[in-house]
């Protein structure tokens, strides 16, 4: 009873910081006021039909639609011409692009050291040329532009209320264990043996042209580290301070060595690992969105205790840490001068797994986790990199103790929850359905880990596209009540043009005739299958654009598959080769069943007409029939098996007309997952009204959450739902992980918002840690804990400029309150208040 | 057997009543009447329909179709008479909204068990699990025992919440079903007890002390539970009674005793009841004054150790 609730809800600051972290920190956030930043800079080969912006990557940012071609434009006007070698243009186009990278990072951007900086490696947001050929740019224009290309087909799947989806970077956890234990000496080496293995008709053939690429590429970080020493050793030079001199020799020496070389202390792997991963972003020009790092705490954990034995004092090591830490921020520089708060907006999720299970059932915590941990404490409220707890039944105590501390001293849990034996459940599900049991089994599961937020993938041999397809399943509940058409028309949100209505989606019949639910549940499942197809027909679009036209063979040198095929990764190149598709609006589409099937079948208290004709008013002139939808038909969120075992059958019918899907350009399986950013936001304005009550206009449901304030019987009855609509437990044991079963290997996105009085003393704590282990019993696969009461929102939106740094979480993604848009604001204090009595 | 119960409402993650995270099932019907009482329409032991304003959307369906003609439009919103209304929850259905309500619904042991089973897993891990709590349980205590005895044989913990005023074979059956009791202790003048909750302590003392035996020493727990209410029960001279009481009559025997701070979170279900609250418009009890409070207690003669103050404070300047 020592400390009061109100000081609970009080907002998080940094502490413990050293002078040096402290200058770092207070520098990274005067923004744009810096002398120094990372925003990016333009590159270009100087021919007229140079592109620097590649668009793709922004199809699944439908807010940037409007303004695809003037990025185009504007970032070839900054871009400032590279000096091309002669042979450049004979050259095969993985190997003008890898030079063209390296050529940038190492001869064109600057090197710069902070003031006390531990780690070396600053700038890396650039834009650097496509290098095409005119031929090459003709052709990928004609697959892009025009009414037939690719962003026409994205801008209309969006404008009709299907979703997104495009072929994205990022969102992959690269081989950083081969890259640290090997060295670029290592992965070189090998790139080469398998070149000299080839027959010069292979040579001459793709195959060569990628093999040689990556040989250039693996050159890369050696170049940019060379300088970097050179630079440490001049700043040495000029330090009047000692202790700062001999750590930027000690500097200059790591990086004569890593990442070259193996790395053999924590602070050359620390060096190492930066380096390796910052080039990445660079590789893809894509600052930091889902490049995770895997579990950090068990990839370091080897460099921290040799090190420690060897005289490192724990402190020091900590202190690399929280440089390491300052740098990952430094991705958000890219569009520093773009809208408010300097270009940070949400978390980029260069995220980073801890803890969780080991071989055997084991617990993996150990004490970096925990230095992890304080470091992240130390610094928070920061957002960058973002971590991901994982946790399990038998998670050990103090782990748990330091979550629920965290949790308690800050506005809410500042990193995500993992759940191992529902995510573990899912994997293996995936390797069964996609037949890769060879690549993930009992034996190596545990070892998965998240990307971007919470979307789970294994580490070092696997892309899974986990934010390439964002697809609406509640538009097969519109198309199956207006028979394959849109039900209202579809509106472009620039020109306000009115789509004319077509007919679409399948003919599945005048719902108004429709006998029983069964009737409506079948014509349901074919506008699934509809839509999904549809959206698999859309990825392909821009996944063959990539595949052809935008290769990373630097990234490709750091994902097992790649090298041993010749195959650039964008290609299709790692071993584990996926995409997803990231069902969003599920409460809504399942509540929506829920309703039409309570108001028109079981009650029978309208007709189909009737639901249709409020539907398309938008339920104006249509209240009651609105709130019946509303208040009285079942939800999905409260523990109600009726309503729980609508959102399973949801789940399983989207979820298996995804599983039948490859690309056909690359050959990647589609999984099914739950993540869903921020669409249901802004898809709540696109999508037409539905029939769970909500007006068009009005938000979505969030990924696997309930729809707002449908929850009405608490956290416990909440997770139960979500544990079900995922297949929840088998009966007979026989589930996908032991008795788990897990329709979701991508995993899914739970959000719980508690009260601050669960934190108030010893015993309450006590309780939101079991809690946390109930959740692993019957609960999704991730969570994220809130824990803000509604009068601190509520000061915040009333005055912003007081509360900059106020941190909430938001579906996977963590966002400064002060950033978000007033509706999302009121969303959220909504939120709080959903108790009745 | 009864083979029915009515059930005023059923709250999971449950943090506040007994130990770890359980469901709590609130059921209908008190035998006090308690001026400050935070659950009024807990009271009346029969269900009762109840007018919510703010979730009317005015199109009055629900108004015809009442047989008895219990409802009316009074200009300011929807009243039910009590006395007209049979309960027979037409106009429940009828209203899309949700804002005519039935408070008090019916439900089977096999039922009520069966639901409160769903949070298992949390009440594994916490050491959590059911509470009986009202209302006083013991209006119902035929239901009640036959529910705690179900749940007891799911293997689920369970907790009776009483106030103590009942026949003490109904006490009895009910603390027999239960592992472990909380009891309300509110005021030691036995004037002042009928005054501000209708009825005098001697019984509510009587079946302490049966409770006491009944439980054993060392065996199953029993918690007292006192509210702090401003100028009742939460002056010094009766907590230093009540102290005195425990102290002489249960040395040894009590394993916890649970301040609760006065809250002002009901007052919207007088004015929804269409009732008035004595205690309207009081502020919280600041922090300062809940500590000496408990810090009378703690002095009163009983094991300082047991004594803990749950609830909120009044937010004060500093706080803001």
């Amino acid at each position: 009873m020592t400390r009061r609730d109100t000081q609970r809800s009080a907002i998080k600051q940094p502490h413990g910081m050293s002078d040096r972290i402290q200058w770092l920190r207070d520098h990274f956030f005067q923004g744009v006021e810096r002398a120094w930043n990372n925003e990016f800079t333009c590159w270009t080969t100087g021919t007229p039909w140079d592109v620097v912006y590649d668009e793709i990557t922004y199809y699944i940012v439908p807010e940037t639609y409007a303004f695809l071609q003037p990025f185009r434009s504007s970032t070839l006007q900054a871009a400032r011409p590279v000096p091309l070698p002669a042979r450049f243009w004979h050259w095969t186009l993985p190997e003008r692009r890898a030079w063209m990278i390296r050529e940038v990072m190492v001869e064109h951007v600057p090197q710069e050291v902070l003031p006390g900086d531990l780690v070396a490696g600053a700038r890396f947001n650039i834009l650097a040329s496509r290098c095409w050929t005119k031929p090459e740019a003709r052709a990928r224009d004609r697959r892009i532009l025009g009414r037939k290309g690719a962003r026409a087909a994205v801008k209309a799947f969006h404008e009709h209320g299907y979703g997104n989806a495009g072929a994205t970077s990022g969102h992959l956890i690269p081989d950083h264990a081969r890259a640290l234990k090997l060295g670029w000496r290592g992965i070189h080496d090998d790139v080469e043996a398998r070149y000299a293995e080839l027959s010069s008709r292979e040579r001459s053939g793709p195959r060569g042209g990628q093999l040689r690429a990556m040989m250039t590429a693996a050159t890369m970080a050696r170049e940019l580290a060379a300088r970097y020493a050179e630079l440490c050793d001049e700043l040495a030079a000029a330090e009047a301070d000692e202790a700062r001199r001999d750590e930027l020799r000690q500097m200059a020496r790591n990086l004569r060595r890593v990442p070259w070389e193996p790395a053999e202390t924590f602070w050359e792997a620390v060096q190492a690992l930066w380096i390796n991963h910052m080039l990445i972003m660079a590789d893809e020009n894509y600052p930091g969105p889902g490049v995770s790092f895997g579990r950090l705490d068990q990839l370091l954990t080897p460099f921290w205790t040799l090190s420690l034995h060897n005289g490192m004092e724990r402190e020091f090591g900590k202190e690399i840490l929280r440089c390491f830490w300052i740098h990952a921020n430094h991705a958000y520089d890219a569009m520093i001068r773009v809208g408010g708060n300097q270009g940070i907006t949400a978390g980029f999720g260069q995220l980073l797994s801890l803890s969780g299970l080991g071989p055997d059932g084991r617990d993996m915590t150990n004490d970096l986790t925990m230095a992890i941990l304080e470091v992240i404490d130390e610094l928070s409220p920061i957002l960058e990199p973002k971590p991901n707890v994982r946790l399990h039944r038998d998670s050990p105590d103090e782990l748990l103790d330091r979550v629920v501390d965290m949790i308690g001293s800050s506005q809410g849990a500042p990193f995500l929850l993992n759940f191992d034996e529902r995510s573990m459940a899912g994997m293996l599900r995936q390797a069964h359905e996609a037949g890769v049991g060879d690549r993930i089994h009992a034996g190596n599961v545990h070892d998965y880990a998240s990307v971007g937020c919470l979307e789970n993938t294994m580490v070092g041999n696997d892309r899974s596209g986990t934010v390439d397809c964002n697809l609406n399943l509640l538009k097969a509940v519109e198309l199956a009540l207006a028979g394959g058409r849109d039900l209202v028309p579809a509106v472009d949100p620039v020109t306000g043009k009115v789509a004319r209505i077509t007919q679409d989606g399948p003919a599945t019949g005048d719902a108004t005739q429709f006998r029983t639910w069964d009737h409506f549940w079948a014509a349901y499942a074919e506008q699934t299958r509809y839509i999904v197809e549809r959206c698999v027909d859309l990825y392909e679009l821009s996944e063959s654009v990539r595949a052809e036209f935008s290769p990373t063979p630097y990234l490709s040198c750091l994902v097992r598959g790649c090298a041993e095929q010749g195959l650039d990764i964008t290609g299709g190149g790692a071993e584990l080769n996926f995409v997803t598709i990231e069902g969003v609006t599920f409460a809504t589409t399942v509540d929506s069943l829920l309703a039409i099937k309570h108001l028109v079948f079981d009650e029978r208290r309208c007709t189909m007409a009737e639901l249709l004709a409020a539907l398309r008013d938008n339920w104006e002139g249509h209240e009651a029939l609105q709130a019946r939808a509303l208040h009285k038909a079942p939800k999905f969120g409260r523990d109600d098996d009726k309503a729980d075992a609508m959102a399973e059958a949801v789940m399983r019918s989207w979820t298996t007309e995804t599983w039948r899907y490859r690309t056909r350009s690359t050959g990647r399986r589609f999984r099914p997952g739950m993540l869903s950013w921020n669409y249901w936001v802004g898809d709540g304005y696109v999508m037409a009204a539905s029939a769970d009550g909500r007006p068009q206009g009005q938000f979505l449901s969030n990924a696997i959450c309930p729809s707002n304030g449908a929850d009405t019987r608490g956290p416990t009855a909440n997770t139960n739902s979500v544990g079900k609509a995922l297949g929840g437990r088998s009966d007979d044991g026989a589930g996908d992980w032991q008795d788990y079963v897990n329709l979701l290997p991508n995993g899914a996105s739970h959000t719980i918002t508690f009260n601050p009085s669960l934190l108030r003393d010893a015993e309450h704590r006590d309780k939101l840690k079991a809690f946390l282990r109930g959740y692993a019993a019957n609960g999704g696969t991730a969570l994220q804990v809130n824990v803000v009461d509604s009068e601190l929102l509520r000061e915040a939106q009333r005055h912003p400029a007081d509360h900059r740094h106020l941190l909430v979480r938001v579906t996977g993604y963590n966002a400064y309150f002060a950033s978000i848009g007033r509706e999302l604001q009121d969303e959220l204090i909504a939120r709080e208040c959903h108790e009745r009595w | 057997m009864v083979t029915e119960g009515t059930v005023l409402n059923i709250q999971r993650m449950s943090t506040e009543d007994g130990p770890g995270i359980r469901t709590t099932v609130f059921f209908k019907g008190c035998t006090l009447a308690c001026t400050w009482c935070h659950n009024p329409e807990s009271i009346d032991a029969r269900p009762r329909v109840v007018w919510n304003g703010e979730r009317c959307i005015g199109c009055h369906d629900a108004l015809a179709v009442c047989p008895t003609g219990a409802l009316a439009d009074t200009g300011d919103g929807i009243r039910v008479d009590p006395d007209r209304c049979e309960r027979c929850g037409t106009c429940v259905e009828e209203c899309p909204s949700g804002a005519l309500e039935v408070l008090g619904r019916a439900w089977t042991v096999h039922a009520l068990a069966a639901e409160v089973a769903k949070d298992r897993a949390w009440f594994e891990r916490s050491g959590g699990g059911v509470t009986a709590s009202g209302g006083e349980p013991a209006v119902q205590a035929p239901f009640v025992a036959a529910f705690l005895r179900a749940c007891r044989d799911q293997g689920l913990h369970t907790v009776l919440d009483t106030c103590g005023e009942a026949a003490s074979d109904r006490v009895r059956d009910l603390v027999e079903a239960a592992d472990m009791v909380l009891y309300d202790l509110k005021i030691a003048d036995d004037m002042q007890h009928r005054l501000h909750t209708g009825r005098g302590n001697a019984v509510v003392l009587d079946n302490l002390r049966a409770v006491r035996d009944l439980l054993g020493p060392g065996g199953r727990e029993l918690w007292l539970r006192t509210p702090l209410i401003p100028d009742v029960t939460a002056t010094a001279d009766n907590l230093r009674a009540l102290g005195g009481f425990v102290a002489r009559e249960l040395p040894d025997r009590v394993a916890r005793w649970e301040l609760c701070a006065f809250n002002n979170l009901c007052e919207h279900k007088y004015t929804r009841l269409g009732q008035d609250w004595s205690f309207a418009g009081r502020p919280l009890l600041t922090r300062d004054q809940l500590d000496r409070l408990a810090e009378v207690v703690r002095l009163s003669g009983v094991d300082p150790d047991i004594v803990h103050v749950t609830g909120a404070a009044r937010l004060e300047e500093e706080d803001r």
